[in-house]
């Protein structure tokens, strides 16, 4: 089970009953699964490994990540320290280099993928430049691309008003909240019109009611606009929320233990949260962890 | 210093701004050094054949200051000190620049290349190990100038602080900027002109503020080593009782004075600079 999934689908029917015992049953879907052809934004892995040498021998950090996330889909990898999720992430965003197997972004490797700025990246922390102010914040990546003055200024301002921050354009990165500061890191990975956005635990140093209010931003940005959405978080609520898909992993090595389809309604909202059907999902995903 | 130009930002009307001022705490201070200073001097007095070559009165250095009583050469004391102070600060001020220049791109080399650190940073140690009154002769018989070893000293004083803690502040950019960077396909020279560059500015003015009172000092220093003006020499000459000995006190008042204000100037350059600098991280919830 550990190394097919990808394939471990569940459908809407079982989730209407809303029970973890239904939910855990294993159904091998009948879909095939999407092929590059298929994928235009969508990315995938295929036998992706990596190991780094720790005195002299190779320790596997991850082994042999089989995932095909759909162009449009928001997925998240979710798992305790130690997964590789991020080192996942990284891959996809071309960081690292994986040790084998094969990462296609649309049909791209993550290096062709990294120059055409086909995905935007967003870190725990915010990474502002604190000397720059908030709108020069957004600009950046649109300076290192040479655009024209003022379509880097449209761009900028039309991402700032996307994560409602017009007002607080002149203001310097240090005047504002933790949340707002993250929202920025937000406008400016999308500044850059990627297809895909990839978040490494974006909201975790957030505190709670930030964290929730963001949630509904993203998901608002994420149906605005479309993009493919690869979110990394330890936060299994947070991941069930949002994603079409959650990608259970687990450490040494990491791997992908399930990935379980949530079959939520669209649009979401924070009401679903108590449902039973949202415990339930919250309970399969955390079932699915292995040898923590 | 950052924190008085911090407060000054925030002040706010009433009481709370009076206990939010640093002022009172500069006049218990001042007044606590005058009241220490005085004390002493009283006691020196009492003692001493000559008190005024270890401790005179305030006042009787004041009354020096504005005395119209001529030193030497048709100039009073205070003449002295203005015409001396002005050729040893430009000197001051040149080898400063020098230092600073020198100093930001030796660590701007350093961050560009593993192996220019590695071969640099051991002899940055060494010159800074060496003391001053050892180097100056040294740097004296390469350049064959006073006037050139003075400004050499002072550049070779300025450019450790700079160097060492700009390279430490091209060392201190987080990895996720490099990382978000590259994401964006940024070349070398992008990298430093838009991240590695301007986040090295707060480090630059800590180095400013620490070079700024040592470039000073250090001509000041090198001037005891030869005659030829400036207000080393007239230190040394006041100290010989080849002048009025209140020349002497009021060159260290003046010194003093001069060191701090370096040092608030380049306060003042960086809050102009980097205005951003008012809102350290976690100082500010908006």
């Amino acid at each position: 089970m550990i190394y097919t999934v990808g394939r471990l689908k569940r459908t809407a029917g079982a989730l209407a009953s809303g029970t973890a015992a239904d939910l855990n049953q294993n159904e091998p879907s009948s879909e095939p699964t999407p092929t590059e052809q298929t994928v235009q934004s969508g990315i995938s892995l295929s036998g992706v490994s990596k190991s780094y040498p720790v005195n002299g021998e190779m320790i596997p950090v991850l082994k042999n990540i089989n995932l095909d996330i759909q162009q449009g889909e928001f997925i998240s990898l979710v798992g305790p320290s130690g997964c590789g999720k991020t080192t996942t992430l990284r891959i996809i965003a071309d960081l690292i280099s994986p040790s084998s197997g094969t990462v296609l972004i649309g049909g791209q490797t993550p290096r062709q993928a990294r120059l055409q700025r086909r995905y935007g990246m967003v870190f725990q922390s915010a990474v502002l430049y604190d000397w720059r102010t908030v709108i020069k914040n957004v600009m950046l990546p649109l300076e290192i691309m040479k655009l024209p003055r003022q379509e880097q200024l449209q761009r900028a301002e039309a991402m700032l008003d996307m994560v409602g921050l017009k007002d607080y354009a002149t203001h310097y990165p240090g005047q504002l909240s933790g949340g707002m500061q993250q929202r920025v890191g937000i406008a400016r990975a999308l500044a850059l019109k990627p297809d895909i956005l990839l978040m490494d635990e974006p909201f975790s140093a957030l505190d709670e009611f930030t964290r929730e209010k963001l949630h509904e931003d993203l998901l608002q940005i994420w149906q605005k606009t479309h993009k493919t959405i690869v979110f990394v978080t330890h936060n299994i609520a947070e991941a069930v929320y949002l994603s079409d898909r959650v990608c259970v992993m687990s450490p040494h090595p990491g791997r992908i233990s399930n990935i379980i389809e949530i079959g939520l309604p669209r649009p979401r909202n924070p009401q679903a949260k108590t449902s039973a059907t949202f415990s339930a999902y919250v309970n399969l995903v955390r079932s699915s962890f292995e040898g923590v | 210093m950052k924190k008085q130009l911090k407060s000054q930002y925030q002040a706010k009307p009433g009481i709370k701004s009076l206990k939010q001022s640093k002022w009172p705490v500069t006049l218990v201070w001042v007044a606590g050094l005058i009241l220490i200073w005085e004390l002493a001097a009283i006691e020196v007095a009492q003692t001493k054949r000559t008190p005024q070559n270890i401790l005179p009165h305030l006042y009787q250095i004041l009354a020096a200051a504005f005395s119209g009583k001529k030193v030497t050469n048709n100039l009073t004391a205070t003449q002295v000190v203005l015409i001396n102070a002005a050729s040893t600060l430009l000197r001051a001020g040149e080898g400063f620049i020098m230092g600073v220049a020198f100093g930001y791109l030796l660590a701007l080399l350093m961050s560009l290349s593993k192996i220019a650190e590695k071969i640099a940073f051991p002899y940055l140690m060494l010159i800074q190990m060496i003391p001053i009154l050892g180097m100056a002769p040294i740097v004296l018989s390469i350049t064959g100038d006073i006037n050139r070893s003075r400004i050499v000293i002072a550049a070779i004083l300025t450019f450790y602080p700079i160097a060492a803690n700009c390279l430490a502040g091209f060392k201190a950019v987080e990895p996720q900027k490099h990382e978000l960077m590259y994401s964006y396909g940024a070349n070398k020279f992008q990298l430093y002109t838009k991240t590695m560059i301007p986040a090295t500015w707060p480090y630059f003015f800590t180095g400013l503020k620490i070079s700024a009172p040592l470039a000073i000092t250090a001509s000041i220093l090198v001037d005891t080593l030869q005659g030829g003006g400036g207000l080393g020499s007239m230190l040394s000459q006041s100290l010989k009782h080849a002048m009025s000995i209140y020349v002497f006190w009021l060159i260290i008042f003046f010194i003093a004075f001069i060191g701090m204000f370096s040092f608030y100037l380049m306060g003042v350059l960086e809050a102009v600079l980097c205005p951003y600098r008012k809102w350290e991280k976690g100082g500010n919830e908006a």
